[in-house]
């Protein structure tokens, strides 16, 4: 009898860490993209940018949440005019409130971030479309010495430069 | 090597300027207080958008996925977010960014491709436009209640930390209750204690440190991790309450005293299991500063087996109030009084096992019912140590009988001569060791009995006279 008990619980203990290696493998899928683009990233920050600090690999990580970054796909809904709900990549059981709320604390206190969104972007002269179009040239990756760097493979270099700076 | 120079001067003296133009007075404090940190400070909110946007043109030159079928709005980069190719006639939304201070990044951004396959053109500018508007319209609200729910959490642990230490003592001090039972709440209370502490440390030190997170040092992700650890362990001692209780009342057949070293194994050591999967994963797939963003499903290896937990926990609830209403049954009582007494007893049981996390599973997503069920859930999970130190330590028959004996004694041998004192103190003794003698030997001894006297938590609810003890 003692033995069945035992049994059971591990069984229960198995049952438990089914759902967690789910959420995993799904978390794995969906990060195919961003573990890939992250190494491009920090590459070409450090390629391009020469160590300039001007994006540094902890704000490229910072900016893989999916909220700001844009390796997670862009929801649609079909139905026109009603705003369906999107459903939310995190945690959302009761026992999660307590990340739920260190983050939001954190978030909404960041004194390092600038305070207020600058009104005339959301206004409606503000945010639309910058580039009018898609570029047809690639990037490349270029052995140099010991290293790859990263290589706009046209003359457009020096445009998408200035597009990288201004922002 | 001379271009990179002068972009770091550029970008220098664009971070001057921002100073200049957009800083509050409290940031110029903050950048008073530490100049060297100037360039730092300012530029979190340019590298974020400079990062989303490299990364978007990256996806726009990557991602050649051929469609030919309906008219498309062509990919785009907005100035602050990245859209993909939308048919026509649908809106496309996404989550606000975390640029500023007051962007609510659980609100959202909706950008409309019109039936002709192009973007939205905004009617007073003729532009395209893309609809920020709802990011910063009640960030002011998220903002307070945020700070309500953090005040109200540090003083539901606070409280907590305070009833469980005399708790604890009191668990320690008297030896007479030393059983199995009080052996398994010292462990529960502990590991409240200890969620307590970490969860303090993790709201105060890190979460509200932006400089630290910044820094992302390795220590903040080793907190993380043992606060991950510390939550999982609180749960899974719930858990071991459940199993033993479960055990005790339904599964009678063991007349011998059960193993607590499964228990110490369930309770400890189980839970490292999870957070190790979860740090590991979170270093490969998700690897944010001090990992503090609570935007993924890796959460899910935490939280899954700890939900399985209290799912098990739920059955044994039901299990052991089916059993009573039935032993209760059998005493031939009034059906009211013995309802009543399943009531109470459940009531009594669900902080102890966590079953108000099952009750109330998923949060809502209208805003104002979140804002209700944040409000719920924190006062319950915040203030549950201190609910459990109440109700199975200050409210408990056996604690209160043993501070009553220790109470009067002391003051006999206050309040009257020395010799005296001495007699009574050791007629005193001979009493508890009696009381000891019935109450905890006999649990372990003949638990077969189950409404009888022997058990103690199963005395407290048929006992009409005493209300929870």
């Amino acid at each position: 009898m003692h033995l069945i008990l035992h049994i059971v619980f591990c069984c229960c203990l198995l049952a438990t860490v089914a759902p967690s290696v789910n959420s995993a493998k799904y978390d794995l899928k969906r990060s195919v993209w961003p573990q890939r683009s992250k190494r491009h990233l920090s590459l070409a920050a450090l390629g391009t940018l020469e160590n300039s600090q001007f994006v540094r690999p902890d704000d490229v990580k910072d900016s893989m949440m999916p909220h700001s970054s844009t390796d997670i796909s862009v929801r649609t809904k079909r139905s026109k005019n009603s705003i369906s709900q999107s459903r939310r990549p995190g945690c959302s059981l009761g026992t999660c409130t307590v990340h739920v709320l260190a983050h939001r604390v954190h978030d909404f206190n960041n004194r390092l971030k600038i305070g207020n969104a600058p009104p005339e972007k959301i206004s409606p002269l503000g945010y639309g479309r910058r580039r009018r179009s898609v570029p047809e040239k690639v990037i490349s990756l270029r052995q140099e010495g010991r290293r790859l760097r990263l290589m706009w493979s046209s003359s457009r270099v020096d445009k998408l430069e200035a597009l990288l700076k201004r922002t | 090597m001379i271009s990179s120079f002068w972009m770091i001067c550029l970008l220098l003296l664009g971070s001057v300027t921002q100073l200049i133009v957009l800083a509050s007075p409290e940031v110029n404090d903050s950048q008073q207080q530490r100049p060297n940190n100037v360039y730092n400070d300012l530029t979190v909110t340019r590298n974020k958008i400079v990062t989303a946007q490299f990364e978007c043109y990256q996806k726009i030159i990557n991602d050649n996925s051929p469609n030919g079928r309906a008219p498309v709005c062509n990919r785009t980069w907005d100035g602050w977010l990245c859209w993909d190719d939308t048919e026509a006639g649908i809106t496309s939304e996404q989550q606000c960014p975390d640029y500023f201070m007051d962007f609510d990044p659980t609100e959202t951004v909706t950008k409309t491709c019109t039936e002709s396959g192009h973007w939205f053109s905004h009617p007073d500018s003729n532009r395209t436009w893309t609809n920020f508007t709802r990011c910063n319209l009640h960030t002011n609200e998220g903002r307070r209640t945020a700070m309500n729910l953090f005040y109200l959490a540090l003083i539901g642990h606070g409280l907590s930390l305070t009833s469980l230490f005399i708790s604890l003592a009191i668990f320690f001090h008297f030896k007479s209750l030393s059983c199995q039972r009080i052996t398994l709440h010292k462990n529960l209370f502990f590991s409240f204690v200890l969620n307590s502490i970490v969860t303090i440390i993790w709201l105060t030190a890190v979460a509200n440190n932006q400089e630290l997170v910044q820094q992302n040092p390795v220590s903040c992700k080793v907190s993380q991790f043992i606060h991950l650890y510390i939550f999982g362990c609180n749960y899974f001692w719930m858990l071991c309450e459940g199993v033993y209780l479960h055990t005790l009342i339904v599964v009678a057949v063991f007349a011998e005293k059960q193993h607590l070293m499964w228990y110490y194994l369930l309770g400890w050591g189980f839970p490292l299991i999870p957070a190790t999967i979860h740090a590991v994963a979170r270093s490969y797939y998700y690897d944010d500063n001090c990992w503090i963003s609570s935007n993924t499903s890796l959460l899910y290896i935490i939280h899954g087996p700890i939900c399985a937990a209290l799912l098990v926990n739920l059955f044994f609830l039901l299990n052991i109030v089916r059993v009573l209403i039935t032993k209760l049954k059998v005493t031939h009582q009034a059906e009211s009084s013995l309802y009543m007494k399943a009531v109470r007893a459940t009531l009594i049981l669900v902080p102890l096992l966590g079953i108000q996390y099952v009750l109330l599973p998923y949060k809502p997503s209208e805003r104002v019912s979140a804002e209700i069920y944040d409000y719920i859930m924190h006062i319950l999970m915040h203030y549950q140590g201190l609910l459990v130190a109440t109700i199975f330590c200050f409210f408990n028959g056996e604690v209160q009988a043993v501070l009553r004996r220790y109470w009067n004694q002391y003051r006999i041998q206050f309040g009257s001569t020395f010799t005296h004192s001495d007699a009574m103190r050791s007629a005193s003794y001979t009493a508890s060791s009696i009381t000891e003698e019935q109450g905890c030997y006999s649990i372990d001894g003949h638990s077969e009995h189950l409404n009888g006297k022997n058990c103690h938590d199963i005395n407290n609810f048929v006992k009409p006279d005493n209300p929870f003890a």
